[in-house]
C-alpha cells in the first residue's frame, strides 16, 4: 500500500462461514485488504463470489448460522469483528454506514421518512427534537430531494426507486460516519436514475471524507466510482489495484476473462472473449487455484497449491503466473 | 397518436425495403391497461376508468435474418410489445403481421401454425421452467404441441440434439431444472424456443438476470444460433452495451412510443433524439475512471399521468412551447433512421 496515513478500515484473514450438516462452507476466505479515509473502493465479482457477505462480515449483519471463522477487522485500529451486538449497533450508523439494493426494505413502510431519519439522528447525537428534524431536512436537501420541507412527512410508498435510494442514501450519512458499505446500490434502478445516484454518493461522500465499500457486480459503475477496485472469486480476492490499472491491464485471468466479457459500447466486435464454465459451487471449490478449471493459462502448479496475493506491478495478484516474478506482498 | 403507418427506415434504406418483405410488421400498434378501482369504489368516490397507456402508437417493420433492439428503461412498453408480438396480449389497437398473416389468427385453428414460427424466451429463467418437468419435457414439449416427430425416439433424440446445440449434453435430459446454474437454465430456454424451428424468436431481456461471464457465454450463442439458423431476433433490453453487441437496428422506447429507431452504427454514433442521448450518457464505461459528469435530472413521469405534448419534455433540454402542446410523430431523419422530436425537425439540435 501507498497510502501513508494509517487506515481506516483494516480487514486481516477474514473467513466467514456457514456450518451446514454435510460440512462447513466457507464463503469469504482469508481476504485482507484496507480502505484508507476517503477512499472508495470497489469489490466486484459474479454472485456468489463473497463480495456481500465480506460487507455484511464489516457492518456485523451476517445472518446466523453464519459467522466469523477467523481474521479480524479494524476500524480506526480498534477491532470491531468481536464486539457484542450491542456495541457493534452503536458503531453501526455512528461509524459505519450501509445503503443496500433494494430501497424498499430499507425503509419502515409504517413510519414517514422524517421519522425514521429523526430516529437515526437522535440515536447517535445529541439533538434535540426540532434540531434533529431540521438535520433530516438538510440531509434531504443535500440528496437532492425536491421540498424536502414536505417530503419529509411522507412514507416511503410515495417516493419512488429513485427518491428513495436518496433517502437511504440520507439516512447512511446521518451521523456523518467514516465508511459507507454500499452493497449494490444502483442494480435496482434505471440506467439514467443509475448515474445520478452514482454522481450523489461520490459528491456526497467528496463533501463528507467518507470512505465507500463499493459492492457491485457492474464494472462500469467500479469504473467511474472506485479509486481501487478488489476482484473477488470463490470467496477469495483475486486481484486488488488501482482501478484504471485494474481495468486496462488485468494481471489475473479471471479478471481478464471478465473485462473481455463485458459489451462495449465503443468498439464492435462479432464475438465476446468468454470465460466457458461457471463459478464453482461453495460445496465443490476446486483444489489448488478456485479458478483453475475455466482458466485457459492453467498448468500443474495450480491444480494442487493455492496461490496469495503478490505484487504485480501496481497491483496484486493472487496467480501462479506471477510468483516467479513477484515478491510476496 | 395519429394513426399514420411510420416508416421504419431513412430514404437511403427505402429501396431495401420495397425488395425485401418485413417478417413482422407492426402498424399502429396500442395495448391499455385498465388499472380502475374496483367498480364500486368508482361508484362511491365517483372516479370515472383509469387506463394505463403501456404501448401508444407504435409502428415498426422487422426484416427476415436482422436483429431489432428496443431498449428503454422501466415502463416504458418495450415488455409489453413483445408479449403483444407472440400473443400473450391483445393489442387494444392496430395491427401485428407475421409474414404478412395477422397474427390475431393465432388464436384460431388454422392459425395454429403461426405459433411454431414465432417463439419467446423470458428474462427470468428461474420462472420460466417449470420446476416438477425434466429438461427433456420441458425441451420436449413444443414438439409434441405442434405434432412436430411421430416416434416417442425420435422426440428423444431431437431434445438430445437441441441440447447439444446450446452447449448443453443430451444426457441432461433426465435432470430437473434446479440442478442447473442461471446460464445453464437459459440455455434449456433457448433449447426450448428452438425446438418448434421457429424463423423469428422474440427475447425479452434474455441475459439480464445473468453474471456478465455467463451473459457473454450466452450473448455468444444467440450470435452464433443466428448464423446458423438464420434467426429473426427481437431483443429487449435496457443495457445499451448488449444492445450496442447484439443488434442490427435499434429503436428508442419512452412512455410507450418510439422517439428513435436506426441501424445500430447510427445510433451510437449520431444519436439525434435528446432522449437517446441522455440513456447514452448515462451508461457507466470502462473508459470513464475516474471522470464525473452531469447527469440528467428527472425521472420517468407516470404512465398513467403521462405529460402533455411530447412526453420527455420535462425532463428535455430543449424543450419549447410546442413540445409542451403537440405530441412529435417519427420522421425520417436525415443521418438515415427515424426520430420524433420537434428540434430535430426544426433544426434547433
Amino acid at each position: 500500500m501507498s497510502a501513508t496515513q494509517a487506515p481506516l478500515l483494516e480487514v486481516k484473514n477474514l473467513r466467514v462461514e456457514f456450518p451446514t450438516r454435510r460440512g462447513t462452507l466457507v464463503a469469504v476466505d482469508d481476504v485482507s485488504f484496507t480502505i484508507a479515509p476517503g477512499e472508495v473502493l470497489g469489490v466486484v465479482g459474479e454472485s456468489g463470489a463473497g463480495k456481500s457477505m465480506t460487507g455484511a462480515a464489516i457492518i456485523g449483519l451476517i445472518e446466523a448460522p453464519g459467522r466469523i471463522g477467523a481474521g479480524e477487522i479494524r476500524l480506526e485500529g480498534a477491532r470491531i469483528d468481536n464486539l457484542p451486538a450491542e456495541a457493534m449497533r452503536k458503531i453501526r450508523g455512528r461509524k459505519i454506514g450501509a445503503i443496500f439494493q433494494d430501497p424498499l426494505t430499507s425503509l419502515n413502510p409504517l413510519y414517514s421518512i422524517g421519522r425514521q431519519l429523526t430516529e437515526t439522528i437522535q440515536t447517535h447525537l445529541n439533538l434535540s427534537n426540532a434540531q434533529a428534524r431540521q438535520r433530516a431536512i438538510d440531509l434531504l436537501k443535500s440528496t437532492g430531494i425536491q421540498a424536502a420541507e414536505q417530503r419529509i412527512d411522507h412514507f416511503p410508498h410515495q417516493f419512488s426507486g429513485g427518491m428513495r435510494q436518496r433517502v437511504v442514501i440520507a439516512l447512511a450519512l446521518a451521523a456523518e460516519p467514516r465508511l459507507i458499505v454500499a452493497d449494490e446500490p444502483t442494480t435496482a434502478l434505471d440506467v439514467s436514475i443509475q448515474a445520478q445516484i452514482i454522481a450523489l454518493l461520490k459528491k456526497l461522500c467528496r463533501d463528507h471524507g467518507t470512505a465507500v465499500m463499493l459492492v457491485t457486480h457492474d464494472m462500469g459503475v467500479i469504473a467511474e466510482t472506485a479509486d481501487r477496485v478488489a476482484v473477488m472469486y470463490a470467496g477469495r480476492i483475486v486481484e486488488i489495484g488501482p482501478v484504471a490499472e485494474v481495468i486496462h491491464r488485468p494481471e489475473h485471468p479471471y479478471t481478464v476473462g471478465l473485462m473481455g466479457s463485458i459489451p462495449s459500447l465503443v468498439t464492435e466486435s462479432e464475438r465476446l472473449a468468454q470465460i466457458d464454465g461457471a463459478m464453482p459451487r461453495l460445496t465443490a471449490i476446486p483444489k489448488g487455484c478456485a479458478f483453475n478449471p475455466r482458466c485457459p493459462r492453467v498448468f500443474d502448479r495450480c491444480r494442487s497449491e493455492r496461490p496469495d496475493l503478490v505484487v504485480v506491478g501496481t497491483t496484486r495478484a493472487a496467480c501462479w503466473l506471477h510468483a516467479a516474478q513477484a515478491v510476496p506482498a | 397518436m395519429s394513426a399514420v403507418a411510420i416508416p421504419a427506415f431513412g430514404d437511403a434504406a427505402a429501396t431495401d425495403v420495397a425488395t425485401v418483405k418485413p417478417l413482422v410488421e407492426l402498424t399502429d400498434v396500442a395495448k391499455y391497461f385498465d388499472v380502475s378501482a374496483p367498480w364500486l369504489n368508482r361508484v362511491l368516490e365517483r372516479q370515472g376508468r383509469r387506463l394505463l397507456h403501456a404501448v401508444d402508437g407504435v409502428s415498426l417493420t422487422i426484416l427476415p435474418g436482422e436483429t431489432l433492439a428496443l431498449v428503454g428503461e422501466s415502463g416504458c412498453g418495450k415488455s409489453t410489445i413483445a408479449r403483444m408480438i407472440v400473443g400473450l396480449y391483445t393489442p387494444t389497437r392496430g395491427t401485428i403481421r407475421f409474414d404478412g398473416q395477422d397474427t390475431r389468427a393465432m388464436k384460431t385453428a388454422a392459425g395454429r401454425s403461426l405459433h411454431r414460427r414465432l417463439q419467446m424466451i423470458f428474462q427470468d429463467p428461474y420462472a420460466s421452467l417449470n420446476p416438477r418437468w425434466t429438461v427433456g419435457n420441458i425441451v420436449a414439449e413444443p414438439i409434441f404441441a405442434h405434432k412436430l416427430v411421430g416416434e416417442r425416439g425420435d422426440v428423444k433424440k431431437r431434445v438430445g440434439e437441441l441440447l447439444g446445440l446450446v452447449g448443453l449434453s443430451a444426457a441432461d435430459m433426465e435432470k430437473y431444472p434446479h440442478q442447473f446454474s442461471g446460464g445453464q437454465r437459459q440455455r434449456i430456454s433457448v433449447a426450448r424456443a428452438l425446438a418448434s424451428n421457429p424463423e423469428f424468436l422474440v427475447c425479452d431481456e434474455p441475459t439480464s438476470a445473468l453474471d456478465v461471464s455467463v451473459q457473454a457465454q450466452v450473448l455468444n450463442l444467440m450470435k452464433d444460433l443466428q448464423r446458423e439458423f438464420k434467426l429473426t431476433y427481437l431483443f429487449i433490453s435496457h443495457n445499451l452495451a448488449v444492445v450496442h453487441h447484439i443488434a442490427d437496428r435499434v429503436g428508442v422506447m419512452y412512455l410507450g412510443r418510439i422517439v428513435e429507431i436506426a441501424p445500430k452504427r447510427t445510433i451510437f454514433a449520431t444519436p439525434r433524439h435528446p432522449y437517446t442521448r441522455m440513456l447514452l450518457d448515462a451508461v457507466p464505461d470502462l473508459n470513464m475512471t475516474g471522470e464525473s459528469r452531469t447527469p440528467v435530472a428527472g425521472e420517468v413521469p407516470n404512465p398513467l399521468n403521462p405529460p402533455s405534448g411530447c412526453t420527455f419534455h420535462p425532463r428535455c433540454p430543449h424543450a419549447n412551447e410546442r413540445c409542451r402542446s403537440e405530441a412529435p410523430s417519427l420522421k425520417s431523419a436525415t443521418t438515415g433512421g427515424a426520430v420524433a422530436c420537434h428540434a430535430v425537425e426544426e433544426g434547433r439540435i
